[in-house]
C-alpha cells in the first residue's frame, strides 16, 4: 500500500535578480495520504501547490521538513501529469511513452498502446507531439503517467491549460482509468468543481500552509459535474473558502495590499 | 558573465533552407507553367539569384581588366583538371592539392568537432565549467584565423600540422559555444519530468540531451565546417607548399589571374557541396519531427 | 489531520540566511572559476613558450604584454588603429544603409525574400579569404578593399535580423493599435521599432564581429596600413612578439566593443523582457 507523508514541509525561494524579496511557497505543511484514495489539493494561486507536488516527486528540495512517497517502505514509483504535456517534441507519441518505461520489449509497446487506447488515442502512436492538438497531447501525458504502473500518481492542474469542454472530457478519461487502476493520487487544482468530481478527500491550502483537511467527499462514482450531490458539495467547499477571510485566503501581505 | 550565444544568429539565416516543409510549400504554390507561375517557382527564383551573381561578376569584369571573365575561368579549370599545360607555362595540377587539403580538413574536423562538443556539453552542464572556459572560448572566437595561420607556419614550418591545427582551433570554439547554449536551452520542464519518472541516465542522455541539443549542434557544426575551411585556406596560402590554398597562391604569384580566381571559385564550390551533400541531408533527417504537418482531422471527443 | 502552523518571522530569516550563503558561494565560486580559467590559459602559454617552443616561435606571455604596451604607446599604433576603425566603421555604416532597404523588402515581400535569401546565404558561405584575395586583384592595394569587404560580409547579418525582427512583430498588437485609432507613425514608434530593435541590435553586434575580422583579413592581403597590415609585416620580418602584440590588441578592441558597447545598448533596450526570455545569469 502506498503512503505519502508530508511533515512540516517548508519551501522558501531565495531572492533572485528579478524578484528581490524571498518567496515563501510552503510554510509548515503537514498531511498524510494512505491507500488507494484520490486526494484533491485545492488552493488559490501562490499557495505552493505545484511546489508541493514537485517535492513529493523529488524534483525539488524542501527548505526544511520532508515529503516522502513510499510503497511498502521503499520509495514509490511516481507517475506525474504536468500542467503542460511535457512531451519530447522530437520523439513520436509511442516513443515518448516508452521513454519513461523501464522494460523495453514488445510487451511494453503493447502496454503503451493499451494506455493510449484508454485515452482514445490508438491512432496517433507514431505521430509527433506537434501534430496533435493540446488536448490530445495532454491525454498522452495522462497515458504516460499510468504506463509506469505508478504507486503514487501526481496530477498538477492537468486541465487548466485546456478549454472547458476539452477539460471536461479529459476528466472523464481520467476518472475512467482511475476507477480501473485505483492508484493513490494527489491532484492539485484551483477548480473546486474538478476537485469534487474526482476526489475522495479535499485538502484546502492557503499561502503558507494547510487551511483545512477535514473534508471527505463521499459520493458514488462515476460522478458527473451536473449531479445535484456534486453541486451541493461544491457549494460547501466554496462556502468554507469564503468563510476563511481574506487574510487567510491570500496571505496577510497580499490582503493588506 | 557575458552571453555566449553571439554567433548563434546565423541559425536564423538558414530557416528557409533547412526546413524542406517551407520549400515544399513554396513549390506547391506554383500553378501551371505560365509566366506568372514560373516566376513563383522556387527553382526559378534560385536560378535568378545565381544569374544575379553571375551578372555582378561579369559587370566587374567589364569594368576591370584584371578580373577574368567566367569563360576564361572555366577554361582554365578544365585545363588544370585534365593536366594540360597553361600556355607552355606549367602543367596543370588539380587532384593532388585537392585531396591533400580535403585530408587535412577531414582530420582537423575529426579532432576539433568532438573536442569542441565535449567542452560545450561540459560548459552547458556546469556553471563552474562555463566560468572556466567561457573567456577562453570567446578569445578563440575573436582571434582572427590569419594569426593562427602565421603561428602555425612558425611552429610547424611547412608540414601538414599547421593547417590541421588551424582547422581544429577554429572548429572547437564554434562547437563549444553552440552546444553550451543548446544544453542550457533544454526545457527544464522535460528535465523535471524525466527525474520524476526516474528515467535512467543513459536514456536521458540519448533522448533528452541529444534531441535537445541537435539544433544548436547543427548550427555549431555548420559554422565549424565553414570557418574551418576558411582557416585551412589561409594557412595554406601563407605557410604550405601543397593544398588548394597553396595552389591559388601559386597562380597569384605567377600573375595568372584566371587560374587564381578559378581556385577561389573552387573553394566556394567545395564548401557549398559539403553543405548540400553532407550537412543538409543530415539536418533534414534530424529535424524530421519538426516538419510534419499538424493533424487536420477533428479531435474525436 | 488539521494543522496550520504559523511561521514566525524569525524562522523565515534563519532559512534565508542559509539560502543567502549558498547564493554567495555560488556567485564567488563563479568569479573564482573565471580567474582560474585565465590562470590556466596563461600557465599553458607559459609552459609552451618555455619548454616546447623557442622564443622565436612563441614568446612568453609577459614579453608579449610588454610588447603590447610598447605598441600602445607608439604613435604608429594610433594611426594604424584609426585607419582600421575608420574603415570598419565606414563598411558597417554602408552595410547598415543597404540592409535597411533590403531588410524592408525582405520583410514585406515573399518573392524578394526568396530571391535575396539565396544571395545572402551564398555570401555567408563564401570563405572570407576569397573576398580578401579578390579585393587584392580587383582593387589592388587600396583602402577601399577593407571597407567594401566589411560591408559585404556585414550586410547579410544585419538584413536578416532586421527582417526577422520586423516579421516577428506581434500582429495582434498592431490590430489593437488600429482598434484604438492610433496613427501609422504612432504604431511604428510604439510597436514596430521597440519590438524589432533587439533583433536588429543582435544582428548589428554579430555583423560588427564579422566585419571587424573581415577588415583585418583584407588588410593582411591588400593594404599598406592598419592592424592587419602590421600583423602581416611583423610575420614577414619574423617579429613574432610584435605580431602577437597586435593580435592581442585586436582581440581586446573587439571584445571591448562587443561587450561594453553593443551589450550595454542591448541591455538598455531589453529591460521590458522577462528574464525567462534569455537573461544572462
Amino acid at each position: 500500500m502506498a503512503t505519502v507523508l508530508i511533515e512540516n514541509l517548508t519551501k522558501v525561494y531565495p531572492p533572485t535578480s528579478n524578484n528581490p524579496t524571498q518567496v515563501q511557497a510552503l510554510g509548515g505543511v503537514n498531511m498524510s495520504v494512505t491507500g488507494n484514495v484520490f486526494v484533491a489539493i485545492v488552493g488559490p494561486s501562490g499557495s505552493g501547490k505545484t511546489t508541493l507536488l514537485n517535492i513529493v516527486a523529488g524534483v525539488e528540495r524542501p527548505t526544511s521538513g520532508a515529503a516522502r512517497a513510499l510503497q511498502e517502505g521503499v520509495p514509490a514509483q511516481i507517475g506525474y501529469v504536468f500542467q503542460e504535456p511535457r512531451l519530447l517534441p522530437w520523439r513520436t507519441v509511442v516513443d515518448n511513452m516508452l521513454y519513461v518505461q523501464d522494460r523495453k520489449s514488445d510487451r511494453s509497446r503493447r502496454e503503451a498502446e493499451f494506455y493510449l487506447q484508454m485515452v482514445g488515442l490508438s491512432e496517433v502512436a507514431d505521430l509527433y507531439p506537434a501534430q496533435l492538438s493540446a488536448g490530445m497531447q495532454q491525454r498522452v501525458g495522462i497515458a504516460r503517467a499510468f504506463l509506469v504502473n505508478p504507486d503514487v500518481l501526481l496530477l498538477d492542474e492537468p486541465f487548466s491549460h485546456l478549454d472547458a469542454l476539452t477539460g471536461r472530457s479529459l476528466r472523464d478519461y481520467l476518472q475512467r482509468i482511475w476507477l480501473q487502476t485505483r492508484k493513490t493520487a494527489l491532484f492539485v487544482t484551483h477548480d473546486v468543481t474538478e476537485a469534487v468530481e474526482l476526489a475522495d478527500r479535499i485538502v484546502m491550502l492557503r499561502p503558507g500552509g494547510v487551511a483545512y483537511d477535514d473534508m471527505p467527499v463521499d459520493l458514488p462514482r462515476p460522478r458527473r459535474p451536473g449531479d445535484p450531490a456534486v453541486r451541493e458539495m461544491q457549494d460547501e467547499v466554496l462556502r468554507r473558502f469564503d468563510a476563511m477571510g481574506a487574510a487567510v485566503r491570500f496571505g496577510a501581505a497580499e490582503a493588506a495590499r | 558573465m557575458s552571453d555566449i550565444r553571439a554567433y548563434e544568429g546565423l541559425a536564423g539565416l538558414r530557416t528557409d533552407e533547412a526546413r524542406p516543409a517551407a520549400a515544399r510549400a513554396a513549390g506547391a504554390a506554383a500553378g501551371p507553367l505560365t509566366l506568372r507561375g514560373l516566376l513563383r517557382r522556387a527553382w526559378f527564383i534560385r536560378l535568378l539569384a545565381v544569374g544575379l551573381l553571375v551578372f555582378i561578376w561579369q559587370w566587374v569584369t567589364w569594368t576591370n581588366t584584371r578580373v577574368p571573365g567566367i569563360d576564361e575561368i572555366v577554361r582554365f579549370m578544365i585545363t588544370e583538371m585534365t593536366g594540360g599545360s597553361h600556355g607552355g607555362q606549367l602543367t596543370g595540377e588539380f587532384w593532388e592539392p585537392l585531396s591533400l587539403s580535403l585530408q587535412r580538413y577531414g582530420i582537423g574536423l575529426a579532432i576539433g568537432v568532438p573536442v569542441g562538443a565535449v567542452v560545450g556539453l561540459i560548459m552547458g552542464a556546469s556553471r563552474w565549467a562555463r566560468g572556466l572556459f567561457n573567456d577562453t572560448v570567446l578569445v578563440l572566437l575573436a582571434l582572427p584565423a590569419v594569426v593562427w595561420a602565421f603561428l602555425a607556419a612558425l611552429w610547424f614550418g611547412l608540414s601538414a600540422w599547421g593547417p590541421i591545427l588551424a582547422v581544429v582551433l577554429t572548429a572547437v570554439p564554434f562547437m563549444a559555444i553552440n552546444l553550451s547554449a543548446g544544453v542550457r536551452d533544454i526545457d527544464q520542464g522535460l528535465v523535471q519530468m524525466s527525474r520524476s519518472f526516474g528515467v535512467p541516465l543513459g536514456r536521458r542522455l540519448y533522448h533528452l540531451l541529444l534531441g535537445g541539443t541537435l539544433p544548436s549542434g547543427f548550427t555549431g557544426l555548420r559554422l565549424a565546417f565553414m570557418t574551418g575551411w576558411n582557416s585551412l585556406l589561409i594557412v595554406e596560402w601563407f605557410g604550405a607548399t601543397s593544398g588548394v590554398g597553396w595552389r591559388a597562391r601559386f597562380w597569384y604569384d605567377a600573375l595568372r589571374y584566371p587560374g587564381f580566381v578559378a581556385w577561389i571559385f573552387l573553394f566556394v564550390l567545395l564548401i557549398t557541396v559539403v553543405d548540400r551533400v553532407l550537412l543538409n541531408p543530415l539536418e533534414r533527417r534530424a529535424f524530421e519531427w519538426n516538419q510534419r504537418p499538424t493533424l487536420t482531422f477533428e479531435e474525436e471527443l | 489531520m488539521t494543522s496550520a502552523p504559523t511561521l514566525t518571522p524569525q524562522s523565515v530569516s534563519e532559512l534565508s540566511v542559509r539560502e543567502l550563503r549558498r547564493g554567495l558561494w555560488r556567485r564567488w565560486g563563479l568569479r573564482l572559476s573565471v580567474l582560474v580559467g585565465w590562470a590556466v590559459v596563461i600557465a599553458v602559454w607559459y609552459v609552451l613558450a618555455r619548454f616546447v617552443f623557442t622564443t622565436q616561435q612563441l614568446p612568453q606571455p609577459h614579453i608579449v604584454a610588454t610588447e603590447a604596451w610598447d605598441v600602445l604607446s607608439q604613435r604608429n599604433f594610433a594611426s594604424n588603429l584609426q585607419a582600421s576603425i575608420l574603415r570598419v566603421a565606414a563598411g558597417f555604416l554602408l552595410a547598415l544603409a543597404l540592409s535597411i532597404g533590403l531588410g524592408l523588402v525582405i520583410a514585406y515581400s515573399q518573392w524578394w525574400r526568396r530571391l535575396l535569401n539565396s544571395v545572402l546565404l551564398f555570401i555567408v558561405s563564401v570563405p572570407t579569404v576569397s573576398f580578401a584575395i579578390l579585393s587584392l586583384i580587383v582593387l589592388g592595394i587600396s583602402p577601399l578593399g577593407p571597407v567594401l569587404n566589411a560591408m559585404i560580409v556585414a550586410t547579410p547579418y544585419i538584413t536578416m535580423n532586421l527582417a526577422r525582427g520586423l516579421t516577428g512583430v506581434d500582429r495582434r498588437l498592431i490590430v489593437m493599435s488600429e482598434a484604438f485609432g492610433r496613427t501609422r507613425a504612432q504604431i511604428i514608434r510604439g510597436i514596430l521599432l521597440p519590438s524589432s530593435l533587439l533583433s536588429i541590435l543582435g544582428g548589428a553586434r554579430l555583423a560588427f564581429a564579422v566585419a571587424w575580422r573581415m577588415e583585418l583579413l583584407t588588410e593582411v592581403f591588400a593594404s599598406a596600413d592598419g592592424i592587419g597590415f602590421q600583423i602581416r609585416r611583423s610575420f614577414e620580418s619574423y617579429d613574432i612578439r610584435g605580431m602577437l602584440a597586435w593580435a592581442v590588441l585586436f582581440v581586446a578592441i573587439m571584445l571591448i566593443v562587443e561587450n561594453l558597447f553593443f551589450r550595454q545598448i542591448e541591455r538598455r533596450f531589453s529591460r521590458w523582457r522577462s528574464p525567462s526570455m534569455g537573461d544572462a545569469p
